[in-house]
């Protein structure tokens, strides 16, 4: 079961963990403040190049 | 309109590029063993996908819409972002490119080293094709379906990975070398992106954002994640010159 799990994260999320967390997060933040009553459609799109901005320079310095 | 055209798109290019890399396992297989057991062990792998598709595909349309956007949106988006961030890295040279001659010539040393197939079925041959095939193809069945049920339409998406299927398999066929001059890396880029903008547009979506413009702003959300990541690829080479 766990390493079924562990598959299946690995084929959604590859090796960048952390990117991925911040992605879900931002998602999370969006779907919260739009029920707050604020149209808040472009904070996804400016939050993911900037990650994956900071990851492919990690991955670049690695 | 606009985005049934780009969901055709995205699921051929997305599927065509999984198949290049199954095709070329196969036709290693089938030169260096004979064919019977390749075309066997593909044929079961894609049986057992076909069942999956069907079984899964009309339980994901049974799910609420907005709900469906919000998860599948967010795993797309992941999903792309992977494609995206390792076709940067290897457009700016940080990682090597994918060399289908160089996997073909690996694959035919490993078939060649694996020893004489015993018995009527090789079995070496027929378990290999059929584990390539259905990893890859679990690949593109994930594609179809979250691109198809998002959009509103299996079928079309279905038939982006046909439409791909019947591209890849005739110059395999046509060939019978491996497709090493299918632009693999500028494909997986062009599949990366366009990905990340379909999981962007679902998420926001189903996160309950109306996007200014509505489903034109798919085509404005590609064209701008393929300037920002042709961008990165640049910034990412000056920094590694």
């Amino acid at each position: 079961m766990r390493r079924a799990l562990s598959g299946v994260v690995d084929f959604v999320v590859g090796d960048d963990v952390w990117t991925a967390v911040v992605v879900v997060l931002t998602v999370a933040a969006t779907a919260a403040v739009v029920q707050a009553g604020f149209p808040v459609w472009w904070l996804l799109p400016v939050v993911v190049p900037v990650a994956v901005l900071k990851s492919v320079k990690r991955a670049a310095r690695a | 309109m606009t985005g049934d055209v780009l969901l055709v798109l995205g699921s051929a290019l997305a599927s065509g590029v999984e198949m290049v890399e199954a095709a070329t396992i196969v036709l290693a297989l089938g030169m260096s063993r004979g064919w019977r057991a390749p075309l066997l062990g593909s044929g079961a792998a894609l049986g057992v996908l076909a069942v999956a598709t069907v079984a899964v595909g009309p339980a994901l349309e049974q799910i609420p819409i907005d709900a469906l956007r919000l998860v599948v949106g967010t795993l797309v988006l992941l999903f792309g972002l992977q494609w995206l961030r390792k076709a940067i890295l290897r457009e700016a040279g940080v990682l090597s490119k994918h060399d289908e001659e160089a996997a073909f010539a690996h694959e035919v040393a490993r078939a060649r080293e694996a020893g004489r197939a015993r018995g009527s079925l090789d079995r070496y041959a027929w378990t290999l094709s059929f584990k390539t095939v259905l990893l890859e193809g679990l690949e593109v069945v994930f594609i179809v379906l979250t691109l198809g049920v998002n959009q509103g339409s299996i079928p079309l998406a279905a038939a982006g990975a046909v439409i791909a299927a019947v591209v890849v398999g005739a110059a395999a066929v046509l060939v019978r070398r491996p497709l090493s001059r299918v632009p693999e890396n500028a494909l997986k880029f062009g599949v990366g992106v366009m990905l990340t903008a379909f999981g962007t547009f679902w998420a926001v979506e189903g996160a309950g954002a109306e996007w200014p413009g509505g489903d034109a702003m798919l085509l404005a959300l590609v064209a701008i994640t393929a300037w920002w990541s042709l961008l990165f690829v640049r910034v990412v080479r000056v920094r590694t010159a």
